[in-house]
């Protein structure tokens, strides 16, 4: 569905974005995560072809694509983090993308059902005003505003962040139908580990503007002394040392890629403690992931969290569970930077 | 002070008589202005979206010299437009001057700057995420435009009651434009003038008052409006 080759993109003169090379096959689940700041909603507004890049392509379809084109225009949509609602009510703002489409056939019906489709009833909603809703019900209304076009692509940009337990439900429910029922294309910017490890179909990782292919790799920043030689040194806020290699010049944040890592238990000795390549950390969260077979474990190591994916026999072997002391092994050596 | 109040009594007097000259002077005054604000919208509206809306080279000089244009003086409008229309200048030909069109001229360029000031305004307030919004709902730039000032339509109904409170009370342009003709271009300000000139102030009160129920009466329309839309 998508090829992006070679984009830079730039605010002013800081570079935002960089992306050498991905491509999203058509109605997959793309789950996208990365800090803030990391260029999540950009490269969505990138996708949704709000925006043209700076340098680079973005084929979609196999065509070179960019804003205004018909190839694009009403395929593709986003569905922004903080949704803005048109002051009308609920019903025109969900017919707002037909109307200008000229596609009115059975206008009522098809805005009725895509209210439905979020878990709004059409006869209490239809004629409610914007400034009379929820900020989950809003939300639910832009989504269903985007559901009515039927699109080829959704982008939702964080859509479970600021609503209810119950909306951010209905929201997911609503968004999967859509690539069930009609092959939509789903590219969701979420930390929502539910969407993340049930739903989608792989996980790009963000982090200062650059994909991270080794999963979800966990950022460490500055500052970094130096330690022996080609070597530095964070300190951590529990005074654990993180050992890195010396970067190449201009780069400043190391990655500890999680493929890499090994959860080993917490050793007692104080002298093994604080060994060169080892942390402590304890257990936060385990999350079974869709297949069944893999679990996605988050283990706080001072300020850091790290999320390690290991065999479910693994856990039952560790006997994890969260609040557990584990300690972490990794190869000073392997570290990244970017 | 008796005048003031002899002013309140005339002013009912002049209404409920259907007074010949003073509702002579009130079509005038209306057909003037709404002449104006028809064209300074039709004009400043398309024009404030361009200021507010896109970043161009420029722009900011461009918004300084709108801004400064908001305190154009009356009088100095009413002489560049005298001089345009006067029968030796450029527009001679055109037979505007001493006619309620040449006075909407003036007024509609009086008007002008606050229609593009303020809708330009209204437009760089609007939230950030309209534009994104109407963008990936499938827009196209025309119809990104016609939506985006439907959304900003209380701060253009705001602008279009500020011009239209200026563009009744004026006077300089119309004395000056308009010659202050009796029957024909004479409106309520320019009749004040004449009737504070000749020391009749009680009926200057009264025109003055008739002016004021005038401005209510717009003010009402709008606020019907607001409500509405």
């Amino acid at each position: 569905m998508y090829h992006i080759q070679n984009v830079d993109h730039y605010y002013g003169t800081k570079l935002v974005l960089s992306i050498e090379d991905v491509s999203i096959p058509e109605a997959a689940i793309i789950g996208l995560i990365g800090p803030n700041g990391s260029g999540k909603s950009t490269l969505l507004k990138l996708m949704g072809f709000l925006e043209e890049p700076t340098y680079g392509s973005i084929f979609f379809k196999g065509r070179k694509t960019g804003p205004f084109t018909s190839d694009t225009r009403f395929k593709v949509t986003l569905l922004p983090q903080e949704p803005y609602l048109m002051q009308r009510n609920v019903f025109e703002n969900v017919a707002y993308g037909l109307k200008i489409r000229g596609d009115i056939k059975r206008l009522k019906s098809r805005v009725e059902d895509a209210l439905t489709q979020v878990g709004l009833t059409p006869e209490s909603f239809s004629r409610r005003r914007w400034s009379a809703l929820s900020g989950g019900e809003a939300q639910r209304v832009a989504l269903a505003a985007r559901l009515v076009l039927k699109p080829e692509v959704l982008l939702l940009d964080e859509p479970t962040a600021n609503v209810d337990t119950g909306s951010a439900r209905l929201i997911r429910k609503a968004s999967l139908k859509a690539r069930d029922e009609w092959g939509t294309t789903l590219v969701v910017a979420t930390h929502d580990w539910q969407w993340l490890f049930e739903t989608c179909d792989s996980v790009l990782h963000l982090l200062h503007g650059r994909l991270f292919k080794g999963g979800l790799g966990c950022a460490v920043y500055g500052p970094w002394k130096f330690g022996w030689e080609g070597f530095l040194q964070k300190e951590l806020e529990d005074g654990q040392v993180l050992v890195a290699p010396t970067p190449e010049e201009g780069k400043q944040v190391a990655i500890l890629d999680p493929s890499r890592l090994k959860i080993v238990l917490s050793s007692k000795s104080p002298l093994l403690k604080w060994k060169i390549g080892s942390l402590n950390g304890f257990v936060t969260r385990l999350f079974l992931e869709s297949n069944g077979q893999t679990v996605q474990t988050a283990i706080k190591i001072a300020e850091l969290v790290v999320t390690i994916r290991i065999q479910r026999e693994q856990v039952e072997l560790l006997k994890l569970y969260p609040g557990k002391e584990v300690g972490i092994q990794y190869e000073p050596q392997e570290i990244e930077w970017l | 002070m008796d005048f003031i109040q002899e002013g309140f009594v005339q002013a009912y007097a002049l209404l409920v008589s259907l007074d010949p000259a003073t509702y002579s002077a009130i079509g005038a005054t209306i057909r003037a202005s709404t002449l104006a604000m028809a064209a300074s919208l039709l004009l400043g509206i398309p024009l404030g979206y361009v200021l507010g809306y896109f970043d161009f080279l420029l722009k900011k000089q461009l918004r300084i010299i709108v801004d400064t244009l908001l305190s154009l003086p009356t009088v100095f409008i009413g002489l560049v437009i005298y001089a345009l229309l006067t029968r030796n200048g450029p527009l001679g030909e055109a037979g505007l001057l001493f006619t309620i069109p040449g006075i909407a001229i003036g007024q509609a360029i009086l008007s002008l700057p606050i229609i593009i000031a303020l809708t330009a305004t209204s437009v760089e307030a609007s939230d950030r995420n309209l534009h994104i919004t109407l963008m990936s709902l499938g827009a196209n730039r025309k119809q990104i435009a016609i939506s985006t000032l439907w959304e900003v339509r209380l701060g253009i109904l705001a602008a279009a009651v500020t011009a239209t409170g200026r563009v009744l009370t004026e006077v300089g342009i119309s004395l000056m434009v308009g010659g202050n003709i009796k029957w024909h271009t004479r409106t309520i300000t320019t009749a004040i003038a004449l009737e504070t000139s000749k020391g009749e102030f009680g009926m200057g009160i009264a025109l003055g008052l008739v002016l004021l129920l005038i401005a209510l009466t717009v003010n009402i329309l709008l606020a019907g409006l607001r409500r509405r839309i």
